[in-house]
């Protein structure tokens, strides 16, 4: 099968996310608190993943892990060859629940301010963040706020901000849960569209089957805590993938066979 | 039925109460004692202009230097205290307490420390108009949404660049109200430690005049002061609005934006 070929593809370029047997425990008040037990994954490049899981599984930690934002007490995370001691803009681009934009900053500035943060010039940074804003579809709102922005449009700026210096990796933790449903499926249908332009590697978390099956190439299904992984999920629908596909009975074994693995796991 | 826009309703409350405070005392309703007219306060301010302008630039220069004090102090004590976990436990609920008393009494002690001159008032004043600083300088620091902090960490903000481009902008629509309240309180504090002990300023001749039962000057005195707080606060507003464009940008909207519900209309239950 075609996802076979590409693991194996993947594999021998060298893997863009590699996590060995992670574990972590942090320091709770009645001791320590055991959040990721033995997990492992292995990304090729350019897939995109979905990370699903019960709330308070560890897979936010296990993302900031990735994006060098939070450390942890045992085994290895390579992100494109190398530990991810801190975080590393230029390797890996970080997008968060809330859009986190800003509110004091422009669309133009928000986006840019990865780039200011290294002293780039006024021109350069417009000649990058301009690509940017046409890419997510928001060409003419460079100048205004984040509060005179719609929620999926703030999204849209999120996603251009971590796209501006171009990382490989793209993290992205519960992007939409904050966006009504119909905004949610056009939001994800668009970070469909950028994604296959830029080849950049996503790992996405959601809580959302439905967007899971819909985004992703694999799924990997967490336990509650503890966070294990317990289920590795092969998407093997085409692409471009269309809302038509939801329909689908392989559409709906696959979100079936995620919502069994973590009702099982309870 | 349309509401009237309501700049042409405020200002035409002003002009009723200035035209009350002409006619008031003129029909014999208050005795000109209570209340001199309108009229003959303006005229003695016109008469002693050269001795009120002098007096208000004494309290002026003690007004402006209160507020040096009062928001550099108040500026950094807040940031340290707000931005440091230890110091924050330790000292925020006292300088909270201490915010609650009535810091006048102790202005006797300033005149014995500094004399009765300008250097007590500013003493005093700077010190009153510090805690609202300091308080809302510590609470925008601490209110900060963590979100900004982890956001600005992952595209690789040092924490000198934290400081600068998060907390400091995250921080200061807070600090603002802050500074606008720590400012008034200063302009109060001078006027009131003039009245209480002084040679000079605004407060000085209020007081002086009061004891001679010179009405008319004594509001014009009163006029004065006024104005200059009117002035300060007009003008600390422009600032605010310049400074901190996003905000005032979100609560313009918030304003703009149709209400649902009828005037008058019973509100629903909170849901």
């Amino acid at each position: 099968m075609q996802y076979v070929a590409d693991m194996k593809a993947a594999q021998t370029a060298g893997a863009a996310i590699d996590i060995d047997r992670v574990s972590h425990v942090y320091a709770g008040p009645e001791g320590g608190v055991q959040a990721l037990s033995d997990v492992s994954m292995k990304v090729g490049a350019g897939r995109f993943i979905v990370i699903v899981g019960p709330s308070g599984c560890g897979k936010t930690s296990l993302l900031m892990m990735m994006a060098g934002l939070r450390d942890h007490t045992e085994g290895r995370i390579h992100v494109h060859g190398a530990p991810i001691p801190k975080p590393d803009p230029e390797r890996v681009g970080v997008i968060f629940q809330e859009a986190s934009l800003f509110p004091w900053l422009t669309t133009f500035d928000n986006i840019e301010f990865p780039l200011s943060l290294r002293g780039m010039s006024r021109e350069e940074r417009r000649r990058r963040s301009e690509p940017m804003l046409s890419l997510v579809g928001l060409t003419g709102f460079g100048e205004r706020y984040p509060h005179e922005l719609s929620g999926g449009m703030k999204q849209r700026v999120s996603i251009a901000r971590g796209l501006v210096q171009d990382p490989p990796v793209l993290l992205m933790d519960e992007p939409f849960a904050a966006l009504d449903e119909q905004t949610r499926m056009t939001m994800g249908h668009e970070l469909l569209r950028i994604w296959s332009t830029t080849n950049k590697t996503v790992v996405f978390i959601t809580h959302s089957l439905t967007e899971a099956v819909y985004l992703a190439d694999e799924v990997y299904v967490m336990s509650p805590r503890p966070g294990r992984m317990i289920d590795h999920i092969m998407v093997d629908l085409p692409r471009p993938r269309t809302y038509e596909m939801m329909a689908t009975d392989t559409f709906g074994r696959l979100r079936d066979r995620i919502w069994q693995q973590i009702r099982k796991s309870h | 039925m349309r509401r009237p826009d309501p700049k042409i309703v405020r200002w035409g409350i002003l002009i009723a109460l200035l035209v009350a405070w002409e006619l008031v005392p003129m029909t014999g309703l208050l005795p000109e004692l209570f209340l001199p007219r309108l009229s003959k306060t303006l005229t003695v301010l016109w008469i002693d202009l050269d001795k009120y302008w002098a007096a208000l630039l004494v309290t002026l220069y003690e007004v402006v230097l209160a507020m040096v004090i009062a928001c550099g102090l108040g500026i950094v004590a807040g940031a340290t205290i707000g931005g440091i976990a230890v110091l924050r436990d330790l000292l925020l609920p006292v300088f909270s307490s201490l915010y609650a008393v009535p810091i006048v009494i102790l202005y006797p002690i300033f005149t014995a420390w500094f004399g009765i001159g300008s250097q007590s008032k500013v003493m005093f004043a700077g010190i009153y108009g510090f805690f609202p600083v300091m308080l809302s300088t510590a609470a925008g620091i601490r209110t900060i949404d963590p979100q900004f902090l982890l956001a600005a960490r992952s595209m690789g903000a040092t924490v000198t660049q934290q400081i600068t481009k998060v907390i400091i902008p995250a921080s200061l629509p807070t600090v603002f109200g802050g500074l606008r309240l720590g400012g008034a309180l200063a302009i109060i504090g001078v006027i009131v430690a003039e009245m209480l002990t002084a040679s000079a300023g605004i407060g000085y001749l209020v007081t002086l005049n009061r004891t001679i039962l010179d009405s008319p000057r004594v509001f014009a005195g009163i006029l004065c002061i006024l104005v200059l707080s009117v002035a300060y606060d007009i003008i600390a507003r422009r600032l605010e609005r310049r400074m901190v464009v996003w905000q005032s940008a979100g609560r313009r909207q918030q304003q703009a934006s149709p209400r649902p519900i009828a005037q008058g209309a019973p509100a629903p239950a909170a849901a």
